[in-house]
């Protein structure tokens, strides 16, 4: 089982055990049920306040936490997070909000010097679990400084947990977990599905466990990997292709760091084939690891090599946004050349 | 000389158009009457662009309305084309005083082959090389440490220019800004650092950004001169840029203006119904009743040579008849294909990008190269 639940002893039967939320409401609510639950959680960040943050992640609030628990704070993602980790080595558990992943870079230094070192430089007698949330990835029209994806750079920096959902479920369950766990996590949402995702929830408590995929459909004939934004289209050529007999495993990896390697081995030795999906640009993607670990781990079981189907290595384009996307045409002709091998 | 760290901020002109100090020789109703056709112009672009956005033709948008003093008002205090500047994504008013041609502005809204940016930055991302007007980034501040470097380059190579960098109050809470202001004091850079203090950052105002009082004051502790100005009065503004330009020119260091003024519009079109979310209707009213352009137009009255009515209309017909044919030109020159994601993300196109092109042309072709 992937995830872990919770459900609270007075459940009544009566109570609808889930109801439909898009992907955003998911997060408020987990947002909100944490800092319910526990006096240590803050949330703060540029325009989280009265705005309830440009995306309306936090809408609400600060209305219902009070000034506290959800605050604004001065334009300056350094400060965001280097507060985090200074509170939470005091012993809280702040999540912060970065307005956008793209502007995570100003604070790159506290992430990657502070938060992703604590632990390892003081032997253990310090820690920083905080959460970092940010909205990542493209087709939004928004440019290239509105449609990065940077979860690479955190992947490869030891000390932090990645995350990126794709699912209102998932997204849920994964933040409540990364609030409630021990380590600092960069906890990436693919903004073009804020809205886009729309899924059953549970009304219960429930977290899922970092580090575990999800198998999206079950298929003998290859595996197609992918995680966060991509997800939709991924489905999408899969179901092309099983319109044409040939049926893909999905896998959602969910997080990168750490990520679900005997879920994902498992289903490429099941099927001899993987064709791996992300949108973040080609050159030293996450996916390239994923790759390496299965070439290793498989090498006499492949049936075919295992292929990429990435963004590419040029800046993210505003009038071709959604050429550079792969979408589920682009993912589907990358399966096929592999069941072509 | 001008008086820096005054606790007001430096006026020539009353909100009702009555000078409150003498009126400097140089603005006679000529020249203030061509002030203030800048002015209606830059307003009017904002005007239309607003309405392409609400038509989907373009997806983003900031407005400067309310804020059109301090930017004419700068773009009219340096020498353009000579002068470089490093502006921020609210600077089009400034842009385009600059001389700026429109069609390139617009084009670079809508993303269109005529646009110089050539379709690869999200809209209202403008850059000039003729106006040495340098392409806007979205990342808050970050364009403040290479303004210094600008300005260094320009002392080393003594050139006689000086660098213009802008930016909002936010602006002023990122690392970024410290460490570039501070590298420029250091080094005696000729760098005019512009605060264009709009008292909001989305929905932070001013109070919740800094607790200094003002944003000018943080100067002194760079060792530069900081003015306050009212960034309503573009007389102001114009007698304190130029003449701190020129200090700036002389070799005296670095300085930074502060403009206060106010952003009358919505931050972008994310938050178009800001009046409901964080500021008040009264506030907006308020900052509504100090027009630039309508202080103009007054200063203009009492010196006997009123802007009537008609003019005022010919004027506002005029700029929305150039934005229209400039949004006709644009869109016939078609939207860039495929091709321009490839261009210049180097100077040459290594291999792997070779392959990446190839590989689009080919999917994008249905396989004929
Ligand atoms: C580094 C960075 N962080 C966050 C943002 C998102 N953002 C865009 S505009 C803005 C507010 C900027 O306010 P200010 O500097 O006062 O300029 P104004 O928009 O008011 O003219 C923010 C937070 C960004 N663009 N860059």
């Amino acid at each position: 089982m992937t995830v872990t639940e919770s459900r609270p002893a007075d459940q009544g039967s009566a109570a609808p055990a889930t109801r439909t939320l898009t992907l955003i409401q998911a997060v408020t609510e987990a947002l909100r049920e944490e800092l319910a639950r526990d006096e240590r959680v803050v949330v703060f960040g540029q325009d989280v306040g009265a705005r309830g943050g440009v995306f309306l992640a936090t809408a609400g609030l600060q209305a219902e936490f009070g000034e506290r628990r959800v605050f604004d704070t001065p334009l300056s993602e350094a400060s965001i997070v280097g507060v985090a980790v200074g509170m939470a080595v005091r012993g809280m558990r702040p999540v912060a909000e970065i307005q956008f992943a793209d502007y995570m870079g100003p604070g790159f230094d506290q992430i990657v010097s502070q938060a992703a070192k604590i632990r390892y430089r003081s032997g253990g007698q310090f820690t920083a679990p905080l959460v970092i949330r940010t909205p990542s990835g493209g087709g939004v029209k928004g440019g290239h400084h509105h449609s990065q994806s940077p979860e690479a750079y955190y992947a490869h920096t030891p000390g932090l947990k990645v995350v990126m959902p794709s699912t209102p479920y998932d997204a849920k369950g994964l933040l409540k977990a990364a609030i409630r766990g021990s380590d600092p996590v960069i906890y990436f949402e693919p903004k073009r599905l804020y809205r886009a995702s729309k899924g059953e929830v549970p009304t219960y408590d429930y977290t899922i466990e970092l580090g575990r995929g999800a198998v999206r459909r079950e298929g003998g004939d290859l595996t197609l990997i992918g995680y966060g934004g991509v997800m939709p289209d991924v489905e999408k050529a899969a179901q092309a292709l099983s319109g044409e007999g040939v049926e893909a495993e999905v896998i959602d990896l969910r997080s990168l760091v750490p990520w679900d390697r005997d879920l994902v081995l498992g289903s490429v030795e099941k099927t001899g084939r993987a064709v791996l999906v992300s949108e973040a640009p080609r050159t030293a993607n996450f996916m390239g690891e994923v790759a390496y670990v299965i070439q290793e781990a498989l090498f006499d079981r492949l049936l075919a090599p295992v292929s990429q189907v990435a963004g590419f290595d040029t800046p993210y384009p505003y009038v071709q946004d959604k050429v550079y996307l792969p979408g589920a045409n682009r993912i589907a002709a990358a399966c096929v050349k592999a069941l072509t091998y | 000389m001008i008086q820096p760290f005054t606790s007001d901020p430096l006026r020539w002109v009353a909100e009702d158009g009555q000078p409150i100090r003498e009126l400097p020789a140089r603005f006679t109703p000529d020249v203030l009457r061509g002030l203030h056709r800048d002015m209606v112009r830059a307003r009017e672009f904002d005007r239309k662009l607003v309405t392409l956005l609400r038509q989907g033709r373009t997806t983003f948008y900031a407005q400067s309305r309310g804020m059109e003093a301090t930017q004419v008002g700068l773009a009219r205090s340096i020498q353009v084309g000579h002068d470089w500047v490093w502006p921020y994504y609210r600077d089009h008013a400034l842009g385009l005083t600059m001389g700026v041609p429109l069609l390139d502005l617009v084009s670079q809204c809508l993303g269109t082959n005529s646009d110089p940016s050539r379709g690869r930055q999200m809209p209202h991302h403008f850059g000039a090389e003729r106006q040495n007007f340098v392409s806007i980034s979205s990342s808050i501040a970050s364009q403040v440490p290479p303004a210094a470097g600008n300005a260094l380059a320009q002392k080393y190579l003594g050139v006689g220019e000086i660098t213009v960098c802008t930016f909002g109050d936010g602006a002023t809470s990122e690392g970024d800004w410290h460490a570039g202001v501070n590298m420029a004091a250091v080094n005696g850079a000729p760098c005019l650092f512009v605060c264009e203090n709009n008292q909001w950052a989305i929905s932070t105002p001013l109070r919740a950004q800094t607790a200094s009082e003002t944003v000018h004051v943080k100067a002194r502790a760079y060792g530069m001169p900081g003015y306050l100005v009212d960034g309503n009065d573009i007389v102001a503004v114009m007698e304190v840029m130029s003449s701190v330009a020129e200090e700036v020119r002389q070799g005296n260091g670095p300085a930074l203006v502060e403009c206060l003024t106010y952003r009358v519009g919505s931050h972008s079109n994310a938050d178009a119904d800001a009046e409901k979310n964080y500021r008040t209707r009264e506030e907006v009213a308020l900052w509504t009743g100090r027009d630039p352009i309508a202080r103009v137009e007054g200063l203009l009255e009492h010196l006997g040579h009123p802007v009537s009515a008609e003019e005022r209309a010919d004027l506002i017909a005029a700029t929305h008849r150039e934005v229209d044919e400039a949004v006709r030109q644009a869109e016939a020159s078609g939207q860039p294909d495929w091709r321009i994601m490839f261009e210049d993300v180097y100077a040459d196109l290594p291999v792997h990008l070779r392959e990446q092109a190839a590989f689009l042309r080919a999917e994008q072709t249905g396989g004929q190269a």
